[in-house]
Parts: structure tokens; C-alpha cells; sequence
């Protein structure tokens, strides 16, 4: 009996529901194999991943606080994903974002002015689109690989914050370390409440999330880019531009990424230093693939990244799992997640060995 | 090399995690409550460098008071937006003595420590310290200033090498006072300084290694958290300077010493001030004297005599007879920044963004 993969005439309904149970159910199953084999107690284990984390107001406001960032990254570069336009540079873009903002918090003559997060806003905002414009031209005017210019760009952005913060904008009460100032207070989202850190910026995410079902699934321009994903030259046929493509397709995940950052340095970070983004940028790539590239669906992928990495944090504290496990199990969900979706499209097929 | 390093983390850390857990279990059944101490490392514990000495300062509390305590580790929290998170978590969960121990977990503990008056927080290389937030740091300087004098005996060059991380106080000072120590046995001794611009970067720390090699550097000194600069200086026959742990393993031979940090008695004397209810928050700065900053054996190959020499300078810097930074010192153009008869400031040094004369390089 051989097997064979084929593509399925129709993406799979069944399909589409199950995949994420059975990948749960695997991850589930391999983790408590794993947990078992090195002497933790399986339940104990995965109740301290996923339960316990959020079992506090602390813990749900830091859940949202993590997520938060991831899901509105991932809604923007879900946007020229669905037109295959690779923006991989999320990271770099939220690092100009947050430079520029951070910048506007710093040095805008009067640091108490209620104008100044919503120019911190623009500031962000327009700063990530800027870093993303650069490699929408090279890609829209000279054919240019978006996902090298973007990847690039990223090292660029890094070198550039390391300038700023062991130079010019380095705090001048510091010791001389690199970090600047402390934003002033009016440069701050206030939090909901001062015992916990989450703030008024998930709001942000929130109308992202909802202007990104309104592109993709209800606008006309959200439905040319998907058919100039899916089929580039009947989109051609049909007079769609693929420039306007590039454009918009970048332009949104360098806005998006750009208030991410935005929102890091006048939220949880309140200054800038060589280091302001965890990957971020990065991981946001995986979020908008478990969300299927769909607004809903990335808030749920934005949701269990943000989960996974606080479990491994909390079975690191009770139970003293060694950091190296939590990740191989975190690698684990990943990949049944990513591979489950696969027979959506896919199915194996039972060849008799006569044929 | 760097896989079997990764192996052994990995063994260590699971035997860790056991250790921890059955403990946790022997201390539920005892009648008196443990005290209850929080880490957090910037990287995974590897088989040398900066979270390595910090791990035996970690056991230094362990061999001291037994299952008196129950210690909970987290490592590899770099970005202060997680070491906040992490350092909430530790004191909201009833931990009374919290570790911080790296510089980019300041922010993050200025942040957390006015929330939870009643912990003790202690700050490693920090500089804010606040009504319970304390912070300790290592006199470096007076170590590269003994390991740059026995560097100016073995050198036939007349020239040193130095990498560093970042050019900010805490890695220039000690690169000047490497050339400084050198100086003091071989005035027109020159010292060619690299930056990697990163915390960690094995690759560009060979290239720069290679550098001052081909420069003609016969002495290395790595201050990063590897020991690739130690590893490219013995195989290219030059000397080599290995910094927070004994790097002689790695050296082929030709380790000459290591500045290493030993922060067993700041972890230890926190422990036992909030055990007996006498903690209080200070700014703790030790080199020589108190033993947080030890030289490591010296290399067979240093002649007796100039051993003896280098055991006595350790002595008198020790006892404060000697200063590193005693003037009269110039910068690289030759003008006087510190007067001769008197010594750099405390804040000076600290604050130390000017290299002395006979440094080649640039900071930044």
C-alpha cells in the first residue's frame, strides 16, 4: 500500500474546523509525553501553561498587554499577504515607529501639551509607513525582492536605534549607558489601572482588527489584492494594477508595525534602548499564518502566541521547567497548528500497489 | 564546541529543574516556611561567562542555607518589557529577595520595587538604587589593570589588543586601565581597541580577534561573554586575557589570566540580611579587596619573579595603596584629564567616556 498527497478539488469545510482540534489534541498528547518522560506530572504541567497564567487580573492584563502588539502587526501584513506581498520587516518598521515616537515624546517643546500622543500616533504611524514606502518602490518601480529589501531594512532600523541611544539621544542623567530619558508622563498611556500594565492602546488593535475584516472581506480593493494573490494574471486580465498591490500591501503592515511600536515606547517600555522589541515583528508572521490571514482568526493566533510565551514563564516559576523545554513544546503547537491547516488543501490517498 | 556547550546546558539546567522541584516538595513538609528568592538572567546558564557566575553566586546561597531557602530561577529574560513582567510575577508570588542581573533590567525594577515596598530587590550592574532597591557592581578595572601588566611582561610587540561589547563606561574604564597596567611596566606599551557593537557575537568577535592579530597585537583581552576572543588569540600563538571566568581551558596554553567575578558574598550577604530582617538597600561597589573581581591562576609560562610582581600589585591595589586611575593621565590628545598626585573621581570612573593615551581606536 502506497500513500499520495494530492490537492483537494475544494479546500476541506470539515477540514477547516478540525485542523485546529487535532492539533491541539497532538500537542496536547506529545507535550504530556514529553512533560511525563522528564518526571513532571503532564496535567499539572499543561494547567500551569494555559490555565494558570490567566488566573489573576495581573495575569489577563499582561496576556492582552503581550497580544496586543503581535495582533495588530499581524492584521497589517495579513493585508499583503492575501496579495502575496512579502513584508518580512515588521520588525524594523516597528523600530522606526517607535524611534520616531519616541523622538516626537522627547524633544516636543512642551512636554505636558495633550497633543502629544496623538502626534507620537502620526508620528509612528507615518515613520513605519516611510520604512515601508522604500521597499514598495524598489519592488512597484524596479521589480525589486520585497522580502530581502524589507529583511534589510530591519538591520538598518536596529543600527539606526544603537546610534540614537549610545549617541546623540542618550540620556544625559544615565551614566552614559545607552537608553534615553524616561518619556514625560502626557507621552504615556495612562494604564487602566496603575497595579497592572495594560493601557488604552489595545483599543488601537481593536479597530485595527475591525478595519482589517472591513478591507479584506467587505472593500473592493481588499478583494483585487486577493485575486491578485491567488491569481496574478487574471487580475492583470481584469485591469487591477499590481503596483497599487505593492503599495497598499506594504504601506498597511508598515503603519501597523510602526504603532506597535509606537504603542511599545509610550506603554510597557517608556523609553527607548538598543533592545525594544522581542521579535515582535517577527512572530507576528507566525500569528497572521495561525490566523489563516483572517482578522478574527489572527486575534485568536495573536491570543495563544501571547499565552504560550506567558505558560512558559509560569511553569518556569512553579514547577522550575527548564526554559529550553517550554520552548520545544511552544515549537511543538506551532508546528501541529501550521501542519493540520496542510489537509485543508491536501489529502492522502490510499494507491493500490497493483495500480 | 558550541553544541556540546548547548548539551551540558541542557542536562545542567533539567537537573536543575528536578533539583528545584523535589525540593520545592521537602520544603512544603517542614514546619518553618522557607525564605523565598527570585532570579532572573539575561541568557541561559552556559558553561562559562556572565549568568554562569551568577548561577555559582546562586549556589553560593544554597551551600549557605540548605533547604532554608527555595530559590526560583528564570533565565533568559532580556527585553524589559518580559524582565518587568517577570520581576511583578516573582514579588506578587511571595518572594522576599529578587535578583536582577543585567543593566537592562534597571528600568524594569525602578518600575516594579515602589509597588512592593516590603521586597528586597538587588540590581546587578545597575545604577538607581532605590529605598529597596539595591544594586552591586565589580571594580573591573582594577583587574585589567593587573592582567594588563602581566599582558606588558609577555608582550614582544609592544602591542596589546582589546574587544569590547559597547564603548559605555563600564568597558572603557576597564580598557583603559588594561593599557594603564601595561603602561606601568612598559611605558610605550600601545593598546588597539575593537567595539562589536553587540552583547554576543561570536563571528564578529573572531573577525575583530583576527584583526588585532594581524595588527600585531601578541596579547588579547575579550571582555564579552564568550571565549572566542581567548579561543583565536591561542590558536594565531598570541597571548590571551579571559574575563569573568577562568578561560584557560580554551586558551591552547597560552591564557595568561582572567579577571574574574565572584559575586558569591553579594548574593550571600543579601540572603542572610533579609533572613535576619536587616536588609537594607546599598550601592555596593567591590573589586580586589572583597574578592568580587579575582585574578585566575596565572599561566605556567609568567617567570616566578614577575608573578611575585603581579601578586603584589593585586595586594596593593587591594589595600588602596595603589590606584589605577592615579594621575597624571592623558587622553588620546595628549591632554591631562586627571592631575599627577590625585586619583579619578568614583562618579569619573563610572561616568569614563575618554580613552587614555596609547589607546588606538575610536569609542563609537
Amino acid at each position: 500500500m502506497r500513500l499520495r498527497i494530492e490537492q483537494r478539488p475544494e479546500p476541506s469545510a470539515q477540514m477547516r474546523i478540525a485542523a485546529p482540534v487535532i492539533a491541539t489534541a497532538l500537542t496536547f498528547l506529545a507535550g504530556s509525553v514529553l512533560f511525563a518522560a522528564l518526571g513532571y506530572d503532564p496535567l499539572i504541567t499543561l494547567h500551569a501553561f494555559f490555565v494558570a497564567p490567566l488566573n489573576s487580573i495581573n495575569g489577563l492584563s499582561e496576556w492582552l498587554l503581550k497580544a496586543s502588539p503581535l495582533i495588530l502587526i499581524a492584521c497589517g501584513l495579513a493585508v499583503g499577504f492575501r496579495a502575496n506581498i512579502w513584508n518580512i520587516g515588521a520588525e524594523g518598521q516597528l523600530i522606526i515607529g517607535a524611534i520616531a515616537a519616541c523622538g516626537v515624546g522627547l524633544f516636543y517643546p512642551n512636554p505636558e501639551s495633550p497633543l502629544l500622543l496623538p502626534l507620537m500616533f502620526l508620528a509612528g504611524t507615518g515613520a513605519g509607513m516611510v520604512w515601508a514606502a522604500i521597499p514598495a518602490f524598489l519592488r512597484a518601480r524596479m521589480n525589486t525582492n520585497e522580502i530581502l529589501v524589507t529583511l534589510m531594512l530591519t538591520y538598518i532600523a536596529t543600527l539606526l536605534l544603537s546610534f540614537l541611544v549610545h549617541g546623540p539621544w542618550r540620556d544625559p542623567a544615565g551614566f552614559n549607558y545607552p537608553q534615553t530619558a524616561l518619556l514625560p508622563p502626557a507621552a504615556m498611556f495612562e494604564p487602566f489601572d496603575y497595579a497592572y500594565r495594560l493601557n488604552p492602546s489595545v483599543f488601537i488593535t481593536a479597530v485595527a482588527v475591525v478595519l482589517m475584516w472591513l478591507f479584506a472581506d467587505r472593500s473592493f480593493l481588499g478583494y483585487k489584492m486577493s485575486v491578485s494573490g491567488a491569481a496574478p494574471l487574471a487580475a492583470r486580465y481584469a485591469g487591477f494594477r499590481e503596483s497599487s498591490a505593492v503599495w497598499t500591501g506594504l504601506l498597511a503592515g508598515g503603519a501597523a508595525a510602526g504603532i506597535a511600536g509606537m504603542a511599545e515606547v509610550a506603554g510597557p517600555l517608556g523609553q527607548l534602548s538598543p533592545q525594544i522589541s522581542p521579535g515582535y515583528g517577527f512572530a507576528a508572521i507566525i500569528v497572521a499564518f495561525i490566523g489563516r490571514l483572517n482578522a478574527f482568526g489572527i486575534v485568536l493566533g495573536g491570543l495563544l502566541m501571547s499565552l504560550l510565551f506567558l505558560g512558559g514563564e509560569t511553569v518556569q516559576m512553579t514547577l522550575g521547567l527548564p526554559a529550553a523545554l517550554t520552548r520545544i513544546f511552544q515549537g511543538v503547537l506551532l508546528f501541529f497548528l501550521l501542519a493540520a491547516d496542510f489537509f485543508i488543501y491536501y489529502r492522502l490517498r490510499h494507491i493500490p500497489e497493483h495500480a | 564546541m558550541f553544541r556540546l556547550t548547548r548539551r551540558q546546558f541542557l542536562r545542567y539546567s533539567g537537573a536543575t529543574g528536578v533539583a528545584l522541584s523535589t525540593g520545592g516538595l521537602a520544603q512544603a513538609a517542614s514546619a518553618e516556611d522557607p525564605l523565598k528568592i527570585g532570579v532572573v538572567y539575561v541568557s541561559p546558564i552556559a558553561e562559562i561567562g556572565w549568568t554562569k557566575q551568577h548561577s555559582l553566586g546562586v549556589d553560593a546561597i544554597k551551600n549557605e542555607f540548605g533547604d532554608k531557602v527555595a530559590i526560583t530561577v528564570l533565565d533568559n529574560i532580556f527585553m524589559p518589557q518580559d524582565a518587568e513582567r517577570v520581576f511583578r510575577e516573582l514579588a506578587a508570588s511571595g518572594n522576599q529577595l529578587i535578583f536582577g542581573t543585567s543593566f537592562s533590567h534597571g528600568t524594569p525594577l525602578q518600575k516594579v520595587a515602589p509597588r512592593f515596598p516590603k521586597t528586597a530587590f538587588e540590581h546587578c550592574s545597575g545604577i538607581v538604587h532605590l529605598a529597596n532597591l539595591g544594586t552591586f557592581e565589580a571594580k573591573y578595572y582594577e583587574g585589567t589593570f593587573v592582567a594588563g601588566a602581566a599582558g606588558a611582561h609577555m608582550s614582544k610587540s609592544g602591542k596589546i589588543g582589546f574587544i569590547g561589547g559597547f564603548p559605555i563606561p563600564d568597558i572603557v574604564g576597564p580598557a583603559n586601565a588594561l593599557l594603564l597596567g601595561a603602561q606601568s611596566v612598559n611605558p610605550e606599551i600601545t593598546c588597539n581597541a575593537i567595539f562589536l557593537n553587540s552583547w554576543f557575537d561570536p563571528g564578529k568577535e573572531k573577525e575583530a580577534a583576527n584583526t588585532l592579530l594581524s595588527q600585531g597585537c601578541d596579547v588579547i583581552c575579550s571582555m564579552t561573554d564568550t571565549a572566542t576572543g581567548v579561543q583565536v588569540a591561542g590558536e594565531g600563538g598570541a597571548w590571551s586575557i579571559g574575563y569573568a571566568s577562568d578561560m584557560a581551558k580554551f586558551g591552547s596554553g597560552k591564557h595568561l589570566t582572567a579577571f574574574v567575578l565572584d559575586w558569591s558574598t553579594n548574593y550571600v550577604r543579601a540572603a542572610k540580611g533579609v533572613a535576619e530582617g536587616n536588609w537594607k538597600a546599598e550601592a555596593r561597589w567591590d573589586g580586589l579587596a572583597a574578592g568580587v573581581v579575582k585574578m585566575a591562576p596565572y599561566n605556567e609560562a609568567i617567570p616566578a619573579d614577575v608573578q611575585g610582581k603581579l601578586k603584589q600589585l593585586e595586594a596593593d591595589i587591594g589595600a588602596g595603596k595603589l590606584h589605577p586611575y592615579a594621575g597624571e593621565l592623558k587622553d588620546q590628545d595628549g591632554n591631562v584629564k586627571v592631575a599627577a598626585g590625585s586619583v579619578l573621581s568614583d562618579t569619573d570612573i563610572r561616568g569614563m567616556n575618554w580613552f587614555v593615551r596609547g589607546m588606538i581606536g575610536k569609542l563609537g
